[in-house]
């Protein structure tokens, strides 16, 4: 309800949603005409299963490309929190270890980019590097067990109602009220906006900046944590697409790569949209490896319509 | 009684450069007092170090009698001082109501920001001010005029006892000109202290209690308003001997060189056309933001206009057109130049050498495939004829002072050759002594042959360096005159007499 | 320029030695990683210092030495290219199918180059005439690449890549592999192409001060395109001469290529709009890199201790350059 009153309070902010809302509309209509399987309900909780990491990574990403950056290293951090969940040590000290790493990871990023004055292109691309080697030296190859309850936390459902759905409005929710309903969300756009004139006015730009990247990856750990449930073992590599379908799904959702205009109900929608057409190309037998193709034409649709003042990354 | 504000004896220097000496200024309770002096007097800097976004090099700021020393806006406006920049400091992706509290919004008390009291505050001050503004409008999708609007607002959200405005009627009309005295004159009456910054005798003499004039960087005098009269204000602000500072006029002017005509900046808007002659200084006067810029930008194609035809003499005496509505590279073909105002931002490469930064002259315009004009000598013999207080071409830009990075652009021009140069507030931040030597290059320029458009807020620099005036008004040229026989207060009076039966300038609503 | 002249200027030796010493600091941090290595190298293994074995390693880091030398080229301009892996992915694919087997030989060379010029150009219109952003729509074109080559292929391994290209790899002239020379080859044509012509004014300008070079008359948006686009032709050279070193294809070259280059770029003291480093730089760079990974082979580390390592280098390298020259 945040998300929606939000949204429609301030519209010029979460920029091209309108477009992305349609583009979904139009797919789920076109699935649910020509895919007789695609409203099964066995169908919808693997959707949401499926969809579940991408949308909570592509959450925390929103709050770094809001600030004009970007951040590569969500997928290690996803990898290194499955290999963390099934070390051999006491459950508890997992989970701490878990968020000790990507509050670690968000910090260096985050004051890489804002007092280092690194490209955040390039801080992140680091420590994905060093993340992505972390997580082969905890566990080599995929494998291990993680805590049962978390297993059972991602797999159940309470009646009808698939767990995945209780994870993806918590962290929905959790991003809403951050960006929505504390100061640091308004500073987020602020800075975003324009740096400069945010300074000017006393937002603490720097401090926001690195709020922002320690948000992202403590989201990246919670997708972490959904992930390893999901596969009830630990998989090195597991994550490491996420680092740029999460952008992907930002992108798709019509948040602007420079800065300054987002929403979460947006992404929410961005990865709604991947996560749909992968699920519509599989039950209607598209090669696995066409659906690359067409999300990449998806991407540059969406990208070419959003036209821009400048030129760059 | 003492003063609310005190600075004495204020020094400050950006690198070697000396933007004020020895400079004092007083501020008494339940007062407006008016700070004057041409652009680059210091006005703006000195207010800037009251407002914490300097710090002074040397000096002390006392506020209620104790010695203040803010690093930053926010201090200063926690001690009381709130301040409407000229130049916008708003956030285009915010809200109105959102940008006049950015930074002190008022919160619940879980600590998150309250955005209905933020929209009722905003809605409340604004119906004092600015009614028609609407508080939940974004500030990107406003007019100019608006935003400046917005710029005042934000100021008075503070519980400050100092409030300072820098230049805020520049693109105001005079409904909201209204409003914002009645609203200055509210807090004089509670016993707050303004600061009022304006190029407009009129405002200053009608709302003001108390005048200090500063010149080059120094402070001049300070009186009450009663003890000054328009005349003994302007000498007072000028003061200079203008006849030493300035090189001769041309004798004779020859041929006009170009010819613009049919410029429109926007539909239906009135069509502008003037010419200059060879050896011809002209310059664009009148208020602030009343289309100067986007004249001078549009005659080169930096910026397009709705419809412009450009042409200029080309051999013999034949005119021919320039297409410039396609890029400013055709004017570059054509023999024009332009030299922006935003000389770091818009003009120079900073971390790239003098050399690189001059030999761009010779280098634009070129197949990328073809081979680059190299000849560090011929670099070398325009740097010293500019005199650029720099010997090695190697030099990055960036470490030069302003009135060097100007030589370095003229530079630029005059080896590519060209002879029409369009030029934007030639001596912006460039130091006292500078400004003399780049006005006598301007004037040996016009002199060897060539024409020279300029645009300046100062007028006393367009008096003394131009042939002949334009007055910009409200996007058209309202008035020429010599510039032997202008005068500062008759070019204001041809831009302000357009608009004495009805202003048409930038409306806010 | 006069020997009179020249004397006048000549700066006092204190000067020069001072220069000097500011001008050995300003190197690129490949330089110093570089010289490290070759340091302990005596001390770490005999084989480190063998010439031969530079031979080697400089033949296996021709292909990633061209790709980076393009990454350069668009990171120059403020830009950046994530699209090799597909370039890459695609040339492989398409020299070991066995497509181009009933062609004659010049098709299966020139193929991979007009793969690379086709995806520069689609790079160069969307980044610089659409304004769409350079990572997302470098991005999608890989993915499309990697796509069709997967779809194609249907995730079974291709043959073998045609044994009469090996040559490009495994031939030498005394003990210099052609890869390696093509690879100077094109190093060399591209620093005098930035020294001699008139796209290396531009792009050191474009790079400086995208705005400024608008406002002083330098077509910007063409500008990038060029650069794009003859980093698409690079990127065609290095999948040519990868598809020479490899035996038989593959479909998973994988991102590590890309961000292999980004580092290399980085480390030779290239980035966004900085080219201190220069065309030498990144070139040292890939050399130290690969010097690098050998070193850890022989310590016995393997690929998540180099991840780590490479990591680690990356963030050193941009900090320092961060704090030296502001804006990285």
């Amino acid at each position: 309800m945040n998300i929606v009153t939000n949204f429609l309070k301030v519209p010029y902010r979460a920029g091209a949603i309108v477009l992305s809302i349609g583009t979904l509309l139009v797919i789920l209509i076109a699935a649910v005409i020509t895919l007789p399987g695609f409203l099964a309900p066995e169908n919808l909780s693997n959707l949401l299963a499926q969809s579940t990491v991408l949308v909570i990574s592509a959450l925390g990403q929103t709050f770094v490309i809001l600030t004009g950056g970007l951040d590569v290293s969500v997928g290690s951090i996803i990898s290194v929190t499955t290999t963390i969940m099934t070390l051999d040590l006491p459950e508890v000290v997992r989970v701490f270890l878990c968020i000790a790493v990507a509050v670690a990871f968000g910090l260096a990023n985050g004051y890489g980019v804002a007092r280092l004055n690194v490209h955040p292109i390039i801080m992140t691309l680091a420590t994905m590097g060093i993340g992505q080697g972390l997580a082969l030296i905890i566990l080599p190859i995929p494998g291990g067990r993680v805590p049962d309850w978390l297993s059972a936390s991602v797999a159940g459902s309470v009646g009808p109602v698939p767990n995945s759905l209780f994870w993806l409005i918590a962290a929905s929710l959790a991003a809403a009220w951050l960006l929505y309903r504390r100061p640091f969300g308004l500073y987020l756009f602020a800075s975003g906006g324009n740096d400069f004139n945010a300074r000017m006015n006393g937002v603490p730009v720097e401090r926001t900046v690195i709020k922002a990247y320690v948000l992202s990856a403590l989201f990246a750990c919670a997708a972490g944590m959904f992930l390893a449930g999901r596969l009830a073992s630990g998989d090195p590599k597991g994550g490491a697409t996420f680092g740029i379908e999460s952008v992907t799904a930002a992108a798709l959702g019509g948040v602007h790569l420079a800065g300054g205009i987002g929403s979460i109900l947006g992404t929410v929608v961005g990865a709604a949209i991947l996560g749909i057409v992968n699920n519509v190309m599989n039950l209607a037998n598209v090669s696995a490896f066409l659906q690359s193709v067409v999300k990449g034409l998806l991407l540059l649709a969406l990208v070419v319509s959003q036209r821009r003042k400048t030129i760059g990354l | 009684m003492s003063m609310l504000v005190e600075m004495v004896g204020i020094n400050k220097s950006f690198g070697a450069t000396r933007v004020l000496s020895d400079v004092r200024f007083s501020l008494e309770r339940g007062s407006v007092h008016a700070l004057m002096g041409e652009n680059g007097a210091g006005k703006s800097t000195l207010m800037r170090i009251l407002a914490g976004v300097y710090q002074p090099t040397t000096g002390s700021v006392r506020l209620r009698g104790e010695d203040v020393s803010f690093k930053s806006p926010k201090e200063a406006r926690l001690a009381g001082v709130s301040t409407v920049f000229q130049e916008f400091t708003l956030i285009p992706n915010l809200t109105v109501a959102e940008n006049m509290f950015l930074g002190h919004e008022p919160r619940r008390k879980d600590g998150s920001i309250d955005s209905a009291e933020v929209v009722r505050r905003s809605r409340e001050l604004l119906a004092d001010v600015f009614p028609q503004l609407d508080a939940t409008a974004i500030v990107d999708t406003l007019t100019v005029a608006q935003q400046q609007a917005v710029e005042i607002a934000k100021g008075l959200t503070s519980n400050a006892d100092i409030f300072i405005f820098d230049e805020p009627t520049a693109a105001l009309n005079s409904t909201d000109v209204a409003h914002l005295f009645k609203v200055i004159r509210d807090l004089k009456a509670q016993g707050k202290a303004v600061v009022y910054i304006s190029h407009r005798m009129n405002e200053v003499f009608e709302l003001c209690d108390v005048i200090t004039v500063m010149k080059d960087g120094g402070w001049v005098k300070t009186a009450k308003a009663e003890d000054f009269n328009l005349h003994s204000l302007v000498a007072t602000m000028v003061g200079r001997e203008l006849q030493n500072f300035f090189p001769p006029r041309s004798q004779e002017t020859g041929e006009p060189m170009l010819e613009v005509s049919g410029l429109k900046l926007h539909d239906g808007g009135a069509s502008v056309a003037f010419s200059v002659r060879k050896g011809e200084i002209i310059g664009l006067a009148g208020l602030e933001g009343q289309g100067q810029r986007e004249i001078m930008r549009s005659v080169v194609g930096v910026e397009t206009a709705r419809a412009v035809t450009v042409r200029r003499r080309a051999g013999g005496s034949a005119m021919s057109a320039v297409n410039v509505t396609s890029g400013f590279p055709n004017a570059i073909a054509a023999g024009i130049g332009f030299i922006p105002e935003d000389r770091k931002q818009e003009g120079l490469f900073l971390r790239l050498p003098i050399y690189d930064n001059i030999a761009l002259g010779k280098q634009l315009n070129r197949n990328m495939a073809s081979v680059a004009w190299r000849s560090v000598s011929k670099v070398r013999e325009i740097i010293k004829s500019l005199r650029v207080a720099a010997a090695d071409p190697g030099a990055p830009v960036g470490k030069l002072s302003g009135g060097n990075q100007q030589k370095v652009l003229l530079g630029r021009w005059l080896l590519s050759g060209v002879d029409i140069l369009v030029i934007e507030e030639p001596t912006r931040g460039v130091d006292v002594g500078a400004k003399a030597e780049i006005y006598r290059l301007l004037r040996d320029f016009s002199d060897r042959g060539g024409a020279v458009i300029v645009s300046s807020r100062e007028h006393a620099e367009l008096i003394g360096l131009c042939d002949n005036i334009l007055v910009v008004h409200d996007r058209k040229i309202v008035g020429q005159m010599p510039a032997a026989d202008a005068t500062e207060e008759s070019i204001l009076g041809t831009a302000l007499g357009s608009s004495s039966a009805e202003d048409p300038r930038a409306v806010v609503h | 320029m006069t020997t009179s002249e020249t004397k006048h200027e000549t700066p006092p030796r204190a000067l020069n030695a001072r220069r000097a010493v500011s001008w050995v600091l300003g190197l690129p941090p490949a330089y110093y990683v570089l010289a490290i290595l070759i340091a302990v190298a005596p001390l770490v293994s005999a084989t480190l210092i063998n010439p031969n074995y530079w031979f080697v390693i400089l033949k296996q880091s021709a292909p990633l030495g061209i790709a980076v030398l393009a990454q350069s080229l668009v990171m120059r301009v403020r830009s950046i290219d994530l699209s090799v892996s597909g370039v890459f992915a695609f040339a492989i694919y398409f020299a070991s199918s066995g497509f181009l087997k009933n062609y004659p030989p010049y098709v299966t060379v020139l193929m991979p180059i007009v793969v690379g010029l086709a995806v520069g150009l689609v790079n160069g219109v969307l980044v610089a005439y659409v304004r769409a952003s350079a990572v997302i729509s470098t991005l999608s074109v890989s993915a499309i690449l990697i796509g069709v080559v997967q779809y194609m292929s249907a995730g079974r391994a291709p043959g073998s890549t045609p044994s009469w290209l090996r040559v490009l790899t495994n031939g030498n002239i005394h003990g210099l592999s052609y890869s390696v020379i093509v690879w100077l080859g094109v190093t060399v044509l591209v620093s005098l192409a930035f020294r001699y012509l008139i796209v290396g004014r531009y792009f050191r300008a474009v790079g400086d001060n995208p705005r400024a070079a608008e406002t002083t008359g330098i077509p910007l948006a063409r500008t990038i395109f060029v650069s794009h686009t003859l980093a698409g032709f690079l990127t065609g050279i290095a999948a040519l001469v990868q598809v020479s070193a490899l035996a038989v294809g593959t479909i998973k070259p994988g991102f590590d290529t890309f961000m292999n280059a980004l580092a290399a770029t980085i480390l030779g003291g290239v980035t966004f709009g900085v080219d201190r480093g220069g065309v030498a730089g990144p070139f040292v760079a890939v050399v130290a890199f690969s010097f690098l990974f050998a070193m850890l082979t022989v310590f016995g580390i393997q690929e998540p201790g180099k991840l780590i390592v490479q990591g680690g280098i990356i963030a050193l390298a941009a900090i320092i350059y961060g704090a030296r020259t502001g804006r990285v």
